[in-house]
């Protein structure tokens, strides 16, 4: 039972550092950006190539991937969302917009990795590290599974002083509640968006990165299935909400464990589309979200 | 002609049955209602059909009809439970539909045929082309029909401004329900005919890649009216054979296109249409303007000319001093 709830505790660190990067730009700037599971799979292939010809350690592959991860992240506000936003008539339009730009881009890296890997599986084979197995009472816990649970608490709390202690950070919750009014008060709005793009592409090339380190090897579609267990993590916490993301993380990872426990693997997707309903039907804002309020 | 047909027979299923999917989306769209759930209707069609004729011995006709009247009350279902939710959340929470349909396809054991899928749907009477063409003839004809006169206006209405919509008397959240439940039968009609004419399908021909396709066809075509959709759905089913050499690089360029059409022709193929000839009427309309603007100067020109004479004569004549043409 101890067991499971530490390889629960991994997987919701991987969910969580794969959808903060979600949360912060969909929570502050309005974007929802579906590119984000194409960017996180792409940046560990990059990662991985290089990976292949130089034998690396875990904190250069990592870096590496936070960097690709970062600058995609920033070229796909700058060519794509911005025109998008400058152009759209009202927020509703723009909103939809993004989604089926990120959908379209999203296709691309994806599209890219499967013609170079022939849909096979990709690791990062010639990196220096190894992993050990620590095993205490009985438990098995891996250094992988140990640095990714660290990763996640340290950035976790980290982005929530960024968000809320700091004057950025100040800047990017008052562009969530009042974009207008915001830039009024002297909010440089473009500079802030594309810095939370670049963070939240980074934090998507980490995610990347440390899950395919912890799995081994993950394939082009992994993003896909992630990017919808993110949306599901982020409205059960409530949108822009960092804390609410970490517990929402952890739900859906307690939960699919569970089900894979007693049920057998096929159903263990349904989980997360399930919570999506549920919690859009019963608490739309989230657990902690605030109420969500329609600018017309 | 007929070796064309015959070469191509099934690009030209598929043209049919991609365009009743990409409809069934479409119709929503059209309404305001950002929802897949067409995509998720499609699979049951796939599905519910072949389940009727392989594990119940309906034949084609019934089996059609049953699920289509199945989807229509699931679509009916499912605007209830998500009448309270808008725009992104909506969208999201038909992804899940669509998600969840995928899964139960793999987990139904031996009704669904797990990841193998179900294969060997063959009926009497068979279904060809020519049921198909007047299938989609019948829905492209009541797609013009909603889009003319007060009906076309009604739903213009409802998409625009819903306050706006109700304020005059039109009661928003039937359509919204009816969008439902049309997308409901178009998706399943879809998905039966397809797979009457394949025979086969597997959880992977359904869920998400349906989405991607009926996503790229709308938005290249143009969300707004039908015809942006008939010509998305030829591109998108004829593109890869016209361009083979692009090959393995396909479903980059078609990400490549949809992110495009996206960011920069929000209203499609016909919205660019649309806007390049209402820019041009309204180019012919502003330089009528223009024309009688220089016709009213030169009249004011004259009159001027003709004060100034007048003024001139009048300080001839000792008068007061001469108005000029330049106060007016």
């Amino acid at each position: 039972m101890s067991q499971l709830v530490i390889d629960a505790l991994v997987l919701g660190s991987i969910y969580l550092l794969f959808c903060l990067g979600m949360s912060i730009s969909w929570g502050t700037i309005d974007i929802l950006n579906f590119a984000h599971g194409g960017i996180f799979m792409f940046s560990a292939f990059v990662a991985s190539q290089i990976v292949s010809n130089v034998g690396l350690g875990l904190v250069t592959v990592c870096l590496i991937s936070v960097v690709v991860g970062a600058a995609l992240s920033a070229a796909i506000d700058v060519f794509a969302f911005q025109p998008i936003l400058r152009r759209a008539k009202n927020q509703r339009t723009a909103e939809l917009q993004i989604l089926i730009g990120g959908i379209g881009i999203g296709t691309i890296p994806v599209a890219i990795v499967q013609f170079r890997t022939l849909s096979e599986p990709f690791g990062f084979l010639g990196s220096s590290y190894e992993t050990s197995v620590y095993t205490l009472g009985g438990l098995r816990l891996t250094s992988t599974g140990l640095i990714v649970l660290g990763c996640a608490l340290i950035l976790t709390l980290a982005i929530s002083f960024w968000l809320k202690n700091t004057s950025h950070g100040l800047a990017l919750r008052a562009i969530g509640v009042d974009s207008e009014t915001a830039e009024l008060m002297g909010v440089k709005r473009r500079q802030l968006s594309l810095l939370t793009m670049a963070v939240s592409g980074g934090l998507a090339g980490l995610a990347g990165a440390l899950l395919t380190y912890n799995l081994g090897a993950i394939t082009a579609e992994s993003g896909e299935t992630l990017l919808i267990k993110a949306f599901a993590i982020i409205i059960l916490g409530g949108v822009g909400s960092t804390g609410g993301a970490a517990l929402g993380a952890m739900v859906l990872a307690f939960s699919e464990v569970l089900v894979l426990r007693y049920t057998g693997g096929g159903w263990v997707d349904a989980v997360g589309f399930g919570l999506i309903l549920v919690v859009l039907l019963l608490r739309p804002q989230g657990i902690f979200g605030r109420k969500e309020v329609r600018r017309v | 002609m007929s070796d064309f047909y015959f070469s191509n027979i099934v690009l030209i299923q598929s043209t049919f049955t991609v365009l009743l999917l990409a409809l069934s989306i479409q119709i929503q769209f059209r309404m305001g209602v950002f929802s897949f759930a067409g995509a998720a209707f499609y699979g049951m069609g796939s599905y519910g059909t072949a389940i009727f004729v392989l594990h119940y011995g309906f034949d084609a006709i019934s089996a059609t009809a049953a699920i289509v009247a199945i989807c229509a009350v699931t679509g009916y279902l499912l605007s209830l439970i998500l009448q309270r939710l808008t725009g992104l959340y909506l969208a999201m929470a038909t992804v899940a539909f669509v998600m969840i349909v995928t899964v139960v396809a793999h987990n139904g054991g031996e009704l669904t045929g797990g990841s193998v899928g179900l294969f060997g749907v063959l009926t009497t009477p068979e279904i060809s082309v020519p049921h198909l063409a007047v299938v989609c003839a019948v829905v492209v004809a009541a797609m013009i029909f909603s889009e003319r006169g007060s009906m076309g206006r009604r739903i213009e209405a409802v998409r625009e401004d819903p306050e706006l919509a109700s304020a005059m008397g039109i009661n928003v959240a039937r359509y919204r329900r009816m969008s439902f439940v049309i997308s409901g039968v178009l998706g399943a009609l879809g998905g039966a005919l397809n797979i009457l004419m394949m025979t086969a399908i597997a959880p992977e021909n359904i869920g998400f890649p349906l989405i991607v396709l009926a996503l790229t066809i709308i938005i290249v075509g143009g969300s707004r009216s039908w015809l942006g959709v008939l010509i998305g759905a030829l591109i998108f089913t004829w593109l890869p054979v016209m361009l083979e050499q692009v090959g393995t690089y396909q479903s980059i360029v078609y990400g490549i296109i949809v992110a495009i059409a996206a960011i920069f022709m929000p209203g499609g193929i016909t919205g660019v249409v649309t806007d390049l000839y209402r820019r041009r009427a309204a180019r012919r309309d502003s330089a009528a303007l223009e024309d009688e603007a220089e016709a009213e100067r030169r009249a004011d020109a004259a009159d001027d000319e003709a004060a100034a004479e007048l003024g001139a004569e009048l300080a001839g004549t000792g008068a007061h001093s001469a108005p000029t043409g330049e106060s007016r």
